[in-house]
């Protein structure tokens, strides 16, 4: 296990000596996606200055939201760059590379790829959680490990939407659309929504546990709600090595011409 | 003792089929329509230690998809498979440790970064410790002749140049069999040739077992003791390379440009002329006939010669002559 998370410490300083080969788009992507964000967040600014809460959120509320969620976004496609890419690689046959060599095929996979708009995002989330007051020691210690466990249901959302490739053929727009659903849901608050959409958010499409839940956990000091967003980072875990596995029984590999960034 | 052991191996894949055109595409969005297309037929074979073996046959034959089955990155529809006592899809991360493989159109070097990035990578990957490492890589960089590419971005490497910086990597972990999937696909001349020799000098000084596709016949004439040509899926030769020279690359074809106009005739004994223009000619040779060098000597003799290249008959014409023995290609009786 040591050893894996050594040869992962690898594989993100290679990233990032490769990203810096080209440093104005480098810098650029990330300065654009703090504008990005900031835009995005300057909406909710407005909208609580003429309203004091919505469905139990207030603007601490919404800080919060904003910290946990883009930072745990930025971390998860900065860091597992190929998480969101799971599905091109498996219909144009690009796994081999990974399949020849002998280390665990879905870390080293992930983790050879590294965003870099996605920076902009892990910058905004840190500045975001400034904001949100709750500086206390408890409140960090939580702050980190809610955003670990959101960036990790990321990966493994867009992982197992993306290996659905195995099974489909072609899954690359299905894991954008699924990611962009996850990510627009969680970015509302929770009590917006009832019924059959609420327990789809609490299910299929995880929103509840990137938001809410995390928010729940740092605002509250929720030690349940910590235990249950755990839990469902495991198993989340579970089920996309589980189908990840599966599928590659049924992977037919390609003859595309293909480079590693 | 075998290395590389195969029985009836088999892989099928599902491939959709549609007609052409947006028509075409609507049917098969509404009811889809598959066809079973069997890459791999049932190949057998035996391979043993130290062995340099010449997989080869057209495009499309199945010798990737073999070589990736050999690998585990395909399981197999059917059959068997053992490769240094692994069965490869069932144990693939404890037989990759001991071979290496190179995909001449997938490469495995960082395309921005310099090959001395990924061998430190591999190093990892192979979990070398840092001594045994770098005396493996000098003496790679040494065989290869790399040392000044080391630390260029690979995206400014040439084809020649990236190729053997790839199967130094593939190298760098002391494999015991070595996959190399079409290692010259585009290189010119001299680079294959390159490439060749040094393959030929670790293959002779180190007894690494070499599996090498191709589908150029010059790899195999310059490499390879033995040779099994595939054709849709099935092993078609499996002999030493000197029976298959013997056979079915007897004929050279010579293409020469003059630096002075010939006369419009070109009288050479065993050699027949193809076309033959004022400052060029093509000519067709039987080996078994005359030697090529004697040939080359005779035209160096009578012209000034600009340039001259001597090709062998492609793979497909190898097969043709293969399942039709065409009288082109009569086969000789061994010993002949």
């Amino acid at each position: 296990m040591l050893e894996e998370i050594r040869f992962v410490g690898h594989l993100i300083r290679l990233n990032l000596a490769s990203n810096m080969e080209y440093r104005a788009s480098f810098l650029s992507q990330i300065v654009g996606m703090i504008i990005n964000n900031g835009i995005y967040f300057v909406f909710w600014l407005l909208f609580f200055d003429r309203f004091q809460e919505v469905r139990g959120y207030q603007i601490g509320e919404i800080y919060m939201l904003f910290a946990v969620l883009t930072l745990a976004y930025g971390l998860a496609f900065t860091f597992a760059g190929n998480a969101g890419e799971v599905a091109g690689l498996i219909a144009q046959g690009r796994l081999d590379y990974y399949l020849a060599l002998p280390r665990p095929v879905l870390p080293h996979l992930v983790f050879s790829r590294m965003g870099q708009s996605t920076i902009g995002d892990l910058t905004f989330g840190i500045i975001a959680f400034l904001f949100t007051g709750k500086l206390d020691l408890v409140s960090i210690v939580l702050f980190v490990t809610v955003t670990l466990l959101a960036a990790l249901i990321f990966v493994t959302f867009a992982v197992t939407v993306g290996a659905l490739a195995f099974f489909l053929g072609n899954a690359s727009q299905l894991t954008d659309r699924l990611l962009q659903t996850l990510l627009t849901f969680g970015l509302y608050p929770f009590g917006l929504f009832q019924g059959v959409v609420r327990l789809i958010l609490l299910t299929l499409i995880p929103a509840a546990f990137i938001g809410a839940v995390p928010v729940q956990v740092v605002q509250l000091h929720d030690g349940g709600a910590l235990a249950l967003l755990a839990g469902v980072a495991a198993l989340s875990v579970i089920v996309m090595v589980g189908v990840f596995r599966l599928g590659l029984r049924r992977y037919e590999s390609g003859s595309a011409i293909n480079i590693n960034i | 003792m075998a290395s590389i052991v195969l029985k009836d191996l088999r892989k099928a894949f599902q491939v959709k089929r549609k007609a052409a055109g947006l028509g075409g595409s609507l049917a098969s969005l509404g009811r889809p329509r598959y066809e079973t297309v069997e890459a791999v037929r049932g190949i057998s074979l035996e391979m043993e230690s130290g062995e340099l073996l010449a997989f080869i046959g057209p495009n499309g034959a199945g010798k990737s998809t073999t070589i990736k089955m050999l690998t585990g990155i395909l399981h197999p529809t059917s059959g068997e498979a053992q490769v240094l006592g692994f069965v490869p899809w069932k144990q693939r991360r404890e037989l990759a440790y001991h071979i290496g493989s190179v995909f001449g159109q997938k490469p495995q070097l960082w395309y921005h970064l310099p090959p001395i990035d990924t061998f430190d990578l591999f190093a990892h990957i192979y979990e070398l410790d840092r001594k045994t490492y770098e005396r493996r890589r000098d003496f790679l960089v040494e065989a290869f002749d790399i040392r000044d590419l080391l630390e260029v971005p690979v995206r400014k490497l040439s084809l020649g140049q990236r190729m053997r910086c790839e199967i130094a990597a593939s190298l760098l972990h002391h494999p015991r069999i070595v996959f190399l999937d079409e290692p010259t696909i585009g290189l010119d001349v001299v680079a294959k040739q390159q490439l060749r020799d040094t393959i030929k000098q670790l293959h002779a000084e180190e007894q690494t077992t070499i599996f090498l596709t191709s589908h150029d016949a010059g790899d195999i004439e310059s490499l390879c003791e033995r040779v099994v040509v595939i054709n849709h899926g099935q092993v078609i030769f499996d002999d030493a390379v000197k029976v298959l020279k013997r056979r079915y690359l007897r004929r050279k074809v010579i293409e020469v440009r003059f630096a002075e106009p010939t006369n419009g005739h070109l009288d050479l004994a065993g050699v027949s002329v193809i076309k033959l223009g004022r400052y060029g000619a093509k000519l067709e040779l039987d080996t078994s006939s005359r030697p090529i060098e004697t040939v080359i000597q005779d035209l160096m003799a009578g012209h000034s010669i600009v340039d001259i290249n001597v090709m062998d008959p492609p793979m497909e014409e190898i097969i043709r002559a293969i399942y039709q023995r065409d009288s082109a290609f009569e086969p000789v009786a061994e010993g002949a």
